[in-house]
């Protein structure tokens, strides 16, 4: 266990490294900037605790937000999602949802990408409205949280590929 | 007791997100003046500190863009001074240096600029140390960038135009016609202009300044040009779309902009009622 949480806080470390300094600056099609800290959220031992999933939520997001000057967009969406994830996964994952790392194995990869879209739209649309924070921009909330969901989700089944156990 | 217990135990993940979603809401919505001034300077030295060599070795590979705008600017600039000479107006410059100008102006980089954001900021690689303080204009090479909002020792962060909360006081070139320039989200090099009265007479190309109304920016800083007017069928203004001629998307450099007699001005309007 005490490597498992060793190598998740190092991946949850290099993964916010990378989001402050390259992928916020990445600003496709002029507004759009991936969001691949998530994958700190997706990946998360889905059998470990959720009461201390959603305090890592949360101390996720606010980092950011303090790094990025987001206030409080980050930590509204990470929350949630954490908060969220045990009713998405029971959704999306099928019937070996609690498998502890279900993310990689004893699930079909259908359902997988399923669990990770879903993950990603909702903390996008999330995030923009919070940033927005004004329904009189629905337009530009619905544009970005669909351009921003489909980059992040490239880039993170990317991630995740990478991540996946070798047999 | 026991029930209320064991309702908290049984709903202790729900009362966990609820009470960090309150939190997270508060800062958000912060409205105590002293915990966002906080917050926002603690954030502002780490992001500094994070962001500084990053921006470094950016700025490095940069460096022949970077040569070729600022010789650009140069030449506007002796421009401007040639101009000034051929039209004899050399005496009254060199009285108006004596008398001391009213704005001064601290070179400073970016070290990092948002644009796809609400509300973007703008950090920059000057605080406390060099005289920012807060409330000072930030122009750019090419118009005007924002208003210095925090402040540390040796950074300070700068509410971006491209942010929902402000508006910018401006006015036709040539005219004294005044409305108020705000940001909508639409694009970083569009803003909208409100409060300008159908009575005068606007059209698509006319130049638009900074109006010097505000003790933020001096008379005369070019902002953008008009891009549509379209004139209400009942209403008494015109809904204005403005295009920006700063690149927002691409600043390097900016400048501070200090008013000699900022204090003097905001001390007025307090005590006007």
């Amino acid at each position: 266990m005490i490597q498992y949480y060793s190598r998740f806080f190092t991946l949850t470390f290099l993964l916010i490294l990378f989001q402050v300094l390259v992928f916020d600056n990445v600003d496709l099609f002029g507004f759009s900037d991936p969001a691949i800290y998530l994958v700190i959220l997706i990946t998360y031992r889905l059998t470990l605790d959720q009461f201390g999933f959603i305090f890592l939520g949360f101390a996720t997001g606010f980092l950011l937000d303090l790094l990025t000057h987001t206030a409080g967009a980050h930590t509204i969406a990470c929350l949630s999602i954490a908060f969220m994830r045990p009713l998405i996964s029971r959704f999306a994952l099928g019937a070996n949802y609690d498998q502890p790392n279900a993310m990689f194995t004893g699930t079909l990869w259908t359902n997988r990408m399923l669990y990770l879209f879903i993950m990603i739209i909702i903390h996008q649309f999330i995030f923009t409205l919070v940033a927005y924070f004004s329904l009189a921009h629905f337009g530009v909330i619905f544009k970005q949280t669909l351009t921003n969901t489909f980059i992040s989700f490239i880039l993170i089944a990317a991630i995740l590929n990478l991540l996946q156990p070798r047999r | 007791m026991q029930w209320v217990l064991n309702a908290i135990i049984r709903y202790k993940n729900f009362l966990l997100f609820l009470f960090l979603f309150t939190l997270g809401l508060a800062f958000s919505s912060s409205q105590s003046a002293y915990h966002k001034s906080r917050l926002s300077k603690s954030s502002l030295f780490i992001s500094g500190i994070i962001h500084q060599p990053f921006d470094n070795l950016k700025n490095y590979m940069d460096l022949v863009n970077q040569n070729a705008l600022l010789s650009k600017e140069n030449n506007t600039l002796k421009n401007l001074v040639l101009e000034k000479f051929n039209k004899a107006e050399i005496l009254a410059l060199e009285e108006e240096n004596l008398a001391g100008p009213n704005y001064w102006s601290i070179p400073a980089k970016i070290i990092r600029n948002s644009f796809t954001q609400a509300r973007n900021i703008i950090l920059i690689d000057k605080g406390e140390k060099d005289g920012i303080i807060q409330e000072m204009g930030v122009i750019g090479p090419q118009g005007i960038v924002g208003i210095v909002n925090q402040t540390s020792n040796g950074y300070a962060s700068v509410l971006s135009i491209l942010n929902q909360d402000i508006k910018i006081n401006a006015k036709f070139k040539g005219s004294n016609v005044f409305g108020s320039l705000y940001w909508t989200g639409k694009a970083p090099n569009e803003m909208e202009l409100a409060d300008v009265s159908v009575i005068n007479s606007v059209q698509v190309g006319d130049t638009l300044v900074t109006g010097g109304m505000s003790s933020y920016f001096p008379e005369g800083i070019v902002i953008g040009t008009v891009k549509t007017v379209e004139r209400p069928n009942n209403g008494g203004y015109y809904s204005i779309n403005v295009g920006l001629i700063n690149n927002m998307t691409d600043l390097n450099y900016v400048y501070v902009i200090g008013n000699k007699n900022r204090e003097e001005i905001i001390e007025l309007l307090e005590r006007t009622p």
